[in-house]
Order: structure tokens, then sequence, then C-alpha cells
């Protein structure tokens, strides 16, 4: 894309669409044509019911997405987002179970709910700190830091409940926030949590400075830097919004389940970074959106679905998610080459 | 007169304080990891004494004990040098747990069907190799950055490994009709020259070839140019894309040879045998001092480092319960990313 041209038609230009939009585009009619494929194979799949089920089941991976997203669009992974839904999950039961139980699994701090609440918050917080320190100040390499932390976050879940879970001597209160229906309908108060957590981030991204100082951090660190943007300040900031997304989702998971178990979460931060990567967000940074994670998820989601309707073997959704990736990667690389020529 | 000498003196005194401090900064840089591994030793087998007597039966520094753990760290130990030399080169290598899997699959397959063990293993590596090569073509080829590329061959690995494992089934193993042959798991646990398996010293093997390889070809130096600065190692006529695909093709081998390993040691072909591999790998390079940007490591430092990891997680066992390692391993990941980061740090501003 050489400057000339544009100047010239600087009209043109104005009407012509950024390449963001044109992958997010992109992104969402690859979605479309998948759903629309898998409902000519598969029975029983174009469905009202199953339209929203493609979201509604994936709620907690579109949740971390939010906060993976804004830390990939500035140059920075996140790998801790399973560790904390553990970690936090975890923590959430053990304030609230009360004093004096049969075992040592079953007897907790007897907080009151709400501070149990605060204080699993708190953990996740505290992780998403440890991030911002190693990351900003020691400037270790995000990913080695947040595989680190991911490991520390599931490590403590997996002392405190001695690698099995706690589930028992919980207030009654504890299982209302993960299964109360808004309403009077039959959408749950998580997904709900998802939405207005998609509609904020879009805000933010688009609308607000924070946003937009995000993408120029990412696509420049040092011309941010130089022009007086405290990149430190803002990495911490995407840090902690990450954590605290991943501590709310794992209170809310331990809720639904009534339980704290180490090993919830698992595996979730690789699905993040899978969605957010298919949805055309850059690794390098400084590129992609949160509506592009979205339909990123979609993809996932049809893809491994239309598996288990195909009464696949479940083995199948490992190569299927590997040829997903490969495709949405190569088609996009392949799309903004031609574009730009 | 007398203040300029004063000056001078303070001058030189300075001088060689910093050069002392240079020295040592330099010294830790290069031997602190074999201070590390000595000292946790020392830790284990003080920390077991009051229950055992040393060198007794028992102990952390029993004969059988240290066969054991070193029989036990093969897989990693052969894995470790070749994951050394391609982050040395800048790249990086996800799918090495899904490799180990499948080529124990793979292996595991060709062994109950009746094929010799010197052809099964041959075939397996070989199979390594194309693995390897496999991510070395989307990273070189296709240009997709490694992360993302050994991520996706992370996922496809795993898949076929699990689909060539009949339904209903974990793993590979002897069932019917079908037995595991008589020498399966001879390679990874009968002792064949001080009390240590074969794949131990396959393992040593493969880490002196890769020490050679490193000091003494153009391979070794040329994967650190490419680390150290693509760019100028392309400007200056080094074909970067072919050294990152021999160093995959390299990796899948040892990865193939891990797998045989592990599945040797188990007798049997578990397709998930390999899983969290990469983040053991990572850890262990990292220990061993190697730059995460590329141009800097050594593969027996990331050797040593292996023995760190293996003998800590093992030897933790005799302390506390299984459910701390997750918690310990994090908090050494974090420990020496730091080091790393203050040592280098240290030793760069000093010299400068």
């Amino acid at each position: 894309m050489s400057v000339s041209i544009k100047a010239n038609k600087t009209l043109f230009a104005n009407r012509r669409i950024s390449d963001q939009m044109y992958i997010t585009l992109l992104v969402a009619s690859v979605a479309t044509c998948l759903f629309l494929i898998a409902s000519v194979l598969v029975p029983n799949f174009f469905q009202l019911q199953n339209m929203l089920n493609l979201v509604t089941n994936n709620w907690a991976v579109i949740s971390l997405g939010v906060g993976v997203t804004f830390l990939l669009v500035s140059g920075n992974f996140d790998l801790s987002v399973g560790g904390i839904v553990a970690l936090s999950g975890v923590l959430s039961v053990w304030f609230a179970q009360s004093i004096g139980g049969a075992n040592a699994l079953s007897t907790g701090l007897g907080l009151p709910y709400w501070l149990a609440l605060l204080g699993a918050l708190g953990g996740a917080l505290a992780i998403g700190a440890l991030n911002a320190l190693f990351v900003v100040k020691f400037r270790i390499p995000s990913i080695i830091v947040t595989l680190g932390t991911m490991m520390v976050a599931r490590g403590i879940a997996q002392v405190i409940t001695q690698g099995s879970q706690r589930n028992t001597n919980l207030p009654d209160e504890f299982g209302v926030l993960g299964s109360l229906k808004v309403f009077g309908t039959s959408i749950q108060l998580p997904v709900v949590f998802m939405a207005a957590l998609l509609m904020l981030a879009i805000f933010i991204e688009r609308k607000m400075l924070f946003g937009r100082l995000t993408y120029w951090i990412g696509a420049n660190p040092t011309a941010a830097r130089l022009s007086g943007i405290d990149n430190a300040k803002h990495i911490t900031y995407l840090y902690l919004f990450s954590s605290a997304i991943a501590g709310v989702v794992g209170i809310l998971l331990s809720s639904e389940f009534q339980s704290g178990y180490s090993n919830r979460g698992m595996l979730m931060e690789f699905d993040a970074l899978v969605i957010a990567l298919l949805g055309g967000i850059a690794i390098a940074g400084g590129f992609g959106s949160v509506i592009g994670m979205f339909f990123g998820a979609i993809i996932l989601a049809v893809v491994t679905s239309a598996a288990t309707g195909l009464t696949l073997s479940p083995d199948w959704q490992f190569i299927l998610k590997a040829l997903a990736v490969f495709l949405a990667i190569m088609a996009q690389t392949w799309a903004l080459t031609r574009r730009n020529q | 007169m007398k203040t300029v000498n004063l000056m001078s003196k303070s001058t030189t005194f300075v001088y060689s304080r910093t050069a002392l401090a240079g020295q040592v900064a330099q010294f830790l840089r290069n031997y602190y990891i074999y201070f590390v591994l000595i000292a946790i030793i020392a830790f284990l087998s003080a920390a077991n004494l009051d229950r055992f007597d040393l060198f007794e039966r028992g102990n952390f520094l029993y004969e059988k004990n240290i066969i054991n753990i070193l029989r036990v760290s093969a897989p990693i130990l052969v894995l470790a040098g070749a994951f050394t030399l391609l982050m040395v080169s800048g790249y990086i290598d996800l799918s090495v747990g899904s490799t180990m899997g499948l080529s124990a699959v793979i292996y595991a397959m060709l062994a109950i069907n009746g094929m010799p063990f010197w052809s099964a293993f041959a075939i397996t590596a070989l199979c390594g190799a194309l693995l390897g090569a496999f991510n070395g073509l989307l990273v070189v080829r296709f240009k997709i950055t490694p992360v993302i590329a050994t991520l996706i061959t992370l996922s496809l690995f795993k898949g076929i490994a699990l689909l060539l494992v009949q339904d209903g089934v974990s793993a590979i193993k002897s069932m019917g009709d079908l037995r595991m042959p008589q020498w399966f798991n001879a390679y990874g646990r009968e002792g064949v020259l001080m009390g240590l398996p074969m794949a131990f010293w396959v393992a040593v093997g493969v880490t002196i070839v890769l020490i050679v390889l490193q000091n003494r070809s153009l391979l070794g130096k040329y994967a650190a140019a490419t680390g150290g600065n693509p760019t100028a190692a392309k400007l200056s006529g080094i074909n970067t894309s072919k050294i990152v695909f021999i160093l995959y093709a390299i990796v899948g081998v040892c990865a193939a040879l891990a797998g045989i390993a592990r599945a040797s040691f188990m007798s049997l072909g578990d397709p998930l045998s390999g899983d969290g591999m990469e983040l053991t790998a990572i850890l262990v390079v990292l220990i061993g001092g190697t730059a995460f940007s590329g141009g800097e490591g050594k593969v027996l430092r990331s050797f040593i480092g292996a023995l760190i990891i293996m003998t800590l997680t093992l030897g933790m066992l005799t302390l506390v319960p299984a459910y701390y390692q997750t918690l310990v391993i994090g908090a050494v990941l974090l420990g020496a990313a730091a080091s790393n980061h203050f040592i280098s740090k240290k030793g760069q501003t000093l010299s400068e």
C-alpha cells in the first residue's frame, strides 16, 4: 500500500474499510459459512437453540478471550488465565466453607460469603500483579512469566484442595450465582456476564483512549514510550484486567458446580489463545479486535460441535482444531497480502 | 602532587573492584548451575538423614535411588540438548510433547506387531524426523509464527496419536493375542553399563554429539547467528531457513527418542505420555541459562538443568505430598527466569 496512491484517491481511501474491519468481516463470514456447511451435513444443526448453545456453552472461554485479546493486541501473552480460574474457584470455596468440618478438606475459613468472593478475587488479582511485576519490571518475556504463574496459581489451588476438590460444608447461598436465571428466561447469569463484558470491551476498544493506546503500544512500543505513554502502567492495568476476568469466571464456575476443583480450567488458556488467533489477532501485537475473537470462538464451537454431531470419535476434535487454526491463519495472511499488493 | 596521586590510586582501586565483580559475575554465569545441582542434592540428602543413614537404603544418595532417577530422566535428558539448539536459534517447539506421545504409540504398535527392536527404533526415529520437518515446513515455508505453528501441530499430532489407539482402550498394550515382546521394556529399564539402561546412554550420546555440533560445526555457529541477529545472519549469506528446518528435524528425532524411552519404561504406548513435556523442556532450557530471545545457550548446561529438575521433582516426593509439585515447579520457573535476568544484566553492565 503506497502512500502516493492513497493520497491521489483520498475520496476512495475514506470509503475503503480498514484492514482491521476487513479481517473481522472475513472471520465472521468464515464462521457463517462453516455454520451453513455444518447445517447441511449434520442433522438438527440448523436450529435457534443450537445457535444459542454455541455461544452459551462457551461463555467461560469467550470471557477469558477478552482479557487475552487486549494483552495480545498490546504485544503480550497471558497463559495464566486457566490457572487463575482454578485458583479463584478453590479460594472462594475454601474461604466460604464453615469451620469445624469432618476432615481437612471440609474445613474452611468460615468467612461470610461476600468476603469469600472478595478474597478469591484478591487472589486472582495477586497473580495478575505478579505477571505485571515480572513482565514490566524485570522485562522477562511474557510467555515464560505467564507459564510460570499459571503453574503457581494452579499449584496453590492443588495444595489447598490436596490435589482433589472441596465441595462439602458450603453455605446455602454458594450455588446461587452460577445457576441464577435472569429475567425469567433460561439465560443464566454467567452468560449475561459474558455479554456485558463483550459490550464493555468493544466500547473500550473502539471509543476510549485506553483502547486506542493499547493498539499503539502493541504496534510500536518504543514509539509509544517516546511519545509520552506510560507503557508499564498500561500493561499492568491490562494484566490486572485479564486476571480479574479470570477470577470472576473461576468464582462463577465454582458456584455453578458447587465445588472448588483444582483441575478446572485446564487448557483453557490455550483455547483462549486459539480463539484469539482464529479471530485474526496478530501475535506480534497492534492488530485485532474483540469482535474477531468472538467469531473465532464461534468457528471453534461450530467445528467441535459438528464433529460431535457427526458422531466422530472425540479424538477427531484435536485434528479438526489444528486444521481450523491452520486454515484461518493461512487465509488471513493470504487476504492481507493480496489486499495490500 | 599528593591529591593527584590519591586520585589515581582510588581510580585503580575502583577499576580493579569492578573487574573483580565482573569476573565474579562471569564465574557465576558459567558455573552457578553446578552449584545449584550440588546444593539440591545436599539439601535432599540432609533432609532425609533423620530417617535413613547416608549411602544406605532409602536415602537420597543410595545407589539404586540414583539409578532410578537417571533412568526416569532419560526422556527429558535426550530432548534437552536439541531443544536448546532450537531456542538458541530463536525458535520454539511446543509440539514436543505430542511428538513424544505419537512416537510412543508408533513404537509400541511396531513392537506389538512383531517387528524387531532395532528396526522399530529406527522407523520411530525416522517418523520423529518427519514430524519435526513438518514443523519446520510450517515455520519456514508457510511463514507461520513458531508459537502458533507448533501449537497447531501440538493439537494435530495428539489427535493422530489418539486415533491410532483403537476406541475404548487408552494405550497400546498387551491384549488378547497381541502381546508386547519380552524385550520391550529392556531399553528403558535394564541396566547395561553401571546399572544404567540403554535409554540413558543414548541420551548421553546424543548430548555429546550435540555439544560437538554446537561448538565445532557450522550448524552450531549458524544457529547462534540466526538467534542473535536474524537479519545480519541472512545478509551475511547464511541460509537461515535451512538451519531452522534442520534444527526442527533434530528436535523431532530427539522427541521421538524420548517417546521410545518413555514407552519402554512404562511398557505401553500411551498417546498422552508426553503431555506437559514442552513445559518441562522450556523450564530445563531456561534453568540452563539459555536466553529466550535466542543467540545464547549451551547444550551441556541444559543437560544439567534437566538433572536439576528431575532431582528436585523426584526428591521432593520424599518430603512433601505429590500435590505440591506444580507449585514448586512454577516457582522454580519464575525464579530461574528472574535470576537469569539479573545475572545476565549484571554481567552486561559491568563488562561494558
